[in-house]
């Protein structure tokens, strides 16, 4: 081969791999191929396969148990573990963060192949080679300083530092923004344009569109476990790749539908909540009003608050310094979610496998836990009401499931996120606090839940949305209420609302906030 | 459903480890089989199996109790104490050594959850503290559970045996009660479009089902009778799966196990239902202290050593998981009598302690490791 030709040679490529797991086949011949110093999106709604290719590219799978062909500078090559795939110069960084929390930045650079004297760990190398290591991926973080202690973004930064220190010459980024902020995400994205000017090449999976298209040169897209097109992003719109994706033009991404409001449902008024007593306040002086038939949006940056604040009216987070929160002219004293579902207040927590799902139990015990008070007759479960309500929220819910006994473990990121709303529903709340409910989920399932929206609203509940993507909340909420640092950053219309001004209002720039009420 | 070889043993597992288990004694020591030894593992398997079902409910929501051997002695004592020494009436002395037991364990299952200290921690001191009353109680002397050997309810609890008739019928209720419940479940079920198992395989396990009962009833009447300790296991098992599969109660059981975080978020009354379990878990403890005390005839210094151990490894032997979330009634029956069984036969065989100690602990371990090798998938 020609040094001309093998400057050009993808530095990776794939030919029609196919990957059948028992029962389905999770990829359906994908061709790609990643050139030299660029940076390649791979976009899909979950279940398209991105997960299954990682792992192919990666060593998990192995050779042999795909069909199709893998090629790494032209030639074949054949991983039967995730060495060989690092030794081919392939890294990728997870999801799930791989970081042990107790150790140093440094530790656990050299985590696995810490260098070694005399058969003890010499220390002074161990943070040299890490200040190294930093220092080459321009990442200005202390080696010393414990993971627990750094934010989601810097453990992120960590873990790229730790790929970068097996020079990779090829490095995969599956959903590395998922729980980053704006300021945070720009940071991650100029480290990768960093490494891509110095000839790294890069896989970047991710859901959200204004960093695939800020930072990709060309999008792969994958449905159904097939490689559908592959575009440059410079000739190419949000819209075009979405309806790649999923299959069908989308007409409506935020089908909010506002329709008139009611009696107010919550009042929280001058709240004043920390961790705990003796603490100091972490949401200080809140005020607002959600009605019947209403979407309340909260935004506001990561630490703002917005999670605590839903968790506290829960009655699962924090001690109550002052103010009162009513619903439905109800004392709501917030001790436990326990009380506070009984005053008809119901949650959709942001982490739906850590605090919403019983992965694996079925589906069924999943709906109706919240509700069993509700499901006996003389202390015993009754077993034909609480199925006949599993099955009326399953199917209207459309979770694509065989049946109520389907173990949740088994299901989609959308469907396991219906089931979480599910149980929240099965309660008949009043109000529903909805926190991030859109996270990890694709384009398709994304729509369902905004449209359950609608059909709530349009029942005559009340809704509070929070989300740290700011275009669902302008989409989805007909007010909105910005949260900066635990206080009232500004309320705003869904008229005057624009992202320049949640934006500024989140960064607390805006003093006075502008009090709107729907006319 | 494709039946495979692995498939088989999973789900036999136990079945074939309890057949093999009886095969080797039958052999070897052919008294094993016999009706008067039949019934003497049927009262030791009742004693055993109670208070794993106890500790079943404690190890659902992720809890353990280490203190329950130390308790059966203690609460045995209590009752013995009260018999004996003070010549309170039977039924009274049971009744005021259960209610303490209810509450020490309630006020032990407070403190895990409100105090958020680990349930491991408690109930290693309860232990402790638990041996040290119980010897402060007898005064290091033997204290039957009878004056003069007349027969009281204390001294009754493992002496007395239900007449062959009463068998006969109990047994014919059990039955008709097991085929009503089974058929109305298996309706229910279709009802609600749910896989039911094919109508060969329910009349089969019916039939397997009735002549077991039927089979246990002949067997121990060729002795004295069906003995009153496989009553109360009946009865208790019986309350435990009601509570376990057919309550709120339970379902909050399994929850917390599964995700604790999850259920506090879903509502779940966490603290309470923990609190409940230790109290039940200490109604348990009395009960099979009790039992245990009457069999041994007396309350001595080495009533229920150990005993929380073989309640745990019933449990763990029946697919019970340490870790919380998962277990069944059945599973630690059959685990009670895989644990009941080895005993017996080596006494029987008249194995040192120091060899029975080491096969227990061995079956423990192997068992585990096979459940864990077929559940691998």
């Amino acid at each position: 081969m020609s040094a001309l030709a093998a400057a050009h040679a993808p530095v990776l490529a794939t030919r029609e791999l196919v990957k059948r797991f028992p029962g389905v086949t999770a990829l359906g011949g994908v061709s790609f191929d990643l050139l030299p110093g660029e940076v390649h999106a791979l976009c899909g709604e979950n279940g398209a396969g991105k997960s299954t290719l990682i792992k192919l590219l990666s060593g998990i799978h192995v050779h042999g148990s795909y069909e199709g062909t893998l090629l790494a500078a032209g030639r074949e090559v054949k991983f039967s573990s995730t060495r060989d795939a690092e030794a081919a110069g392939i890294a990728v960084i997870y999801q799930e963060l791989a970081l042990v929390p107790e150790m140093t930045v440094a530790e656990n650079l050299c985590l696995g192949h810490a260098p070694v004297r005399r058969g003890l760990i010499d220390w002074d190398a161990v943070y040299t080679q890490a200040a190294r290591v930093l220092k080459m991926a321009k990442i200005e973080l202390d080696p010393t300083a414990e993971v627990k202690n750094l934010g989601v973004a810097e453990r992120q930064l960590v873990e790229i530092a730790k790929a970068l220190s097996k020079d990779p010459k090829v490095l995969i980024l599956d959903e590395p923004t998922a729980a980053l902020s704006d300021d945070e995400v720009q940071r991650l994205l100029d480290v990768v344009r960093d490494l891509k000017a110095r000839g790294i090449a890069a896989i970047y999976i991710s859901h959200k569109f204004e960093e695939v298209f800020a930072i990709a040169d060309r999008i792969t897209v994958l449905r159904d476990g097939k490689s559908v097109v592959t575009l440059a992003t410079q000739d190419t719109s949000p819209e075009t790749v979405i309806r790649h994706m999923v299959g069908r033009p989308i007409t409506e991404l935020f089908p909010r539908r506002p329709n008139a409001t009611g009696e107010v449902l919550l009042s929280v008024s001058d709240l004043t909540v920390a961790p705990h007593r003796g603490a100091p306040p972490r949401l200080t002086g809140l005020s607002f009003e959600v009605r019947a038939g209403e979407v309340l949006g909260i935004g506001g940056l990561m630490g703002a608050g917005r999670s605590e604040l839903l968790l506290h009216l829960f009655g699962a987070w924090g001690a109550r310094l002052a103010g009162r929160v009513k619903l439905a002219e109800i004392e709501l004293k917030a001790t436990n979610p326990h009380h506070a579902l009984r005053a008809g207040l119901a949650l959709v927590s942001e982490d739906r496998k850590r605090y919403g799902l019983f992965l694996e139990s079925a589906i069924g015990f999943n709906l109706s836990l919240s509700s069993l008070s509700q499901l006996q007759k003389g202390g015993l479960l009754d077993e034909s009401a609480e199925v006949a309500r599993s099955q009326a929220l399953f199917s209207s819910l459309r979770v694509k499931a065989p049946g109520l006994e389907t173990v949740v473990r088994t299901l989609s990121g959308g469907n396991q996120q219906k089931v979480v709303i599910g149980k929240a529903l099965m309660t008949e709340p009043k109000v529903l606090l909805l926190d991030e409910p859109t996270r990890g989920i694709d384009v398709g399932a994304k729509l369902e839940v905004y449209e359950l929206i609608n059909r709530l609203c349009a029942e005559g509940k009340a809704i509070v949305l929070v989300s740290s993507e700011l275009p669902e909340l302008l989409g989805m909420s007909d007010r909105i209420v910005m949260l900066a640092e635990g206080r009232l950053g500004g309320t705003f219309s869904r008229a005057e609302a624009t992202q320049e001004r949640l934006l500024s209002a989140a960064l607390g720039r805006r003093s006075v906030a502008t009090l709107a009420q729907p006319s | 459903m494709k039946i495979t070889l692995k498939s088989a043993l999973r789900d036999y597992s136990m079945l074939i480890a309890l057949a093999a288990i009886w095969a080797f004694f039958g052999i070897e020591h052919p008294v094993f089989l016999s009706s008067r030894n039949l019934s003497l593992l049927l009262i030791e398997l009742s004693i055993t199996a109670s208070l794993a079902l106890g500790m079943l409910l404690v190890l659902l929501p992720g809890q353990i109790d280490l203190s329950a051997g130390s308790g059966v002695g203690l609460s045995g004592a209590l009752a013995a104490v009260l018999v004996f020494s003070h010549g309170a009436p039977a039924p009274l002395a049971l009744l005021a050594s259960m209610a303490a037991c209810v509450v020490v364990w309630s006020a032990m299952g407070a403190l895990i959850v409100r105090q958020r200290i680990p349930a491991f921690i408690i109930t290693l001191g309860g232990l402790l503290v638990f041996k040290g009353l119980h010897w402060l109680t007898i005064k290091g002397q033997t204290v039957p559970v009878s004056e003069g050997g007349k027969a009281n309810l204390y001294s009754l609890l493992t002496t007395y045996y239900l007449p062959a008739i009463a068998g006969y019928v109990l047994a014919a209720l059990v039955v008709a009660a097991l085929c009503w419940s089974l058929l109305r479940a298996r309706a229910r079920r279709a009802s609600y479009g749910f896989q039911v198992p094919d109508t060969e395989r329910t009349f089969l396990t019916l039939f397997i089902a009735a002549q077991l009962v039927f089979l246990l009833v002949v067997v121990t009447n060729q002795y004295r009778g069906l003995p009153l300790p496989a009553l109360i296991l009946g009865t208790l098992a019986l309350f435990v799966y009601v509570l376990t599969a057919h309550t709120p109660f339970g379902r909050y059981l399994y929850a917390i196990g599964s995700n604790e975080e999850a259920a506090f978020i879903s509502g779940v009354p966490i603290q309470r239902t923990v609190v409940i379990a230790f109290a039940l878990m200490g109604g348990v403890v009395a009960l099979t202290g009790f039992m245990q005390t009457a069999y041994a005839g007396a309350s001595t210094s080495t009533v229920g050593s150990l005993m929380e151990l073989d309640a745990v490894a019933a449990c763990v032997i029946g697919g019970t998981s340490l870790r919380g979330g998962r277990g069944s009634v059945t599973g630690v029956l059959f685990g009670a009598l895989i644990m009941a069984s080895l005993l017996n036969g080596m006494t029987l065989m008249a194995v040192s302690p120091e060899i029975k100690f080491i096969a227990r602990g061995v079956v423990l371990a192997l068992a585990v490791w096979v459940d864990v090798k077929l559940n691998a998938d």
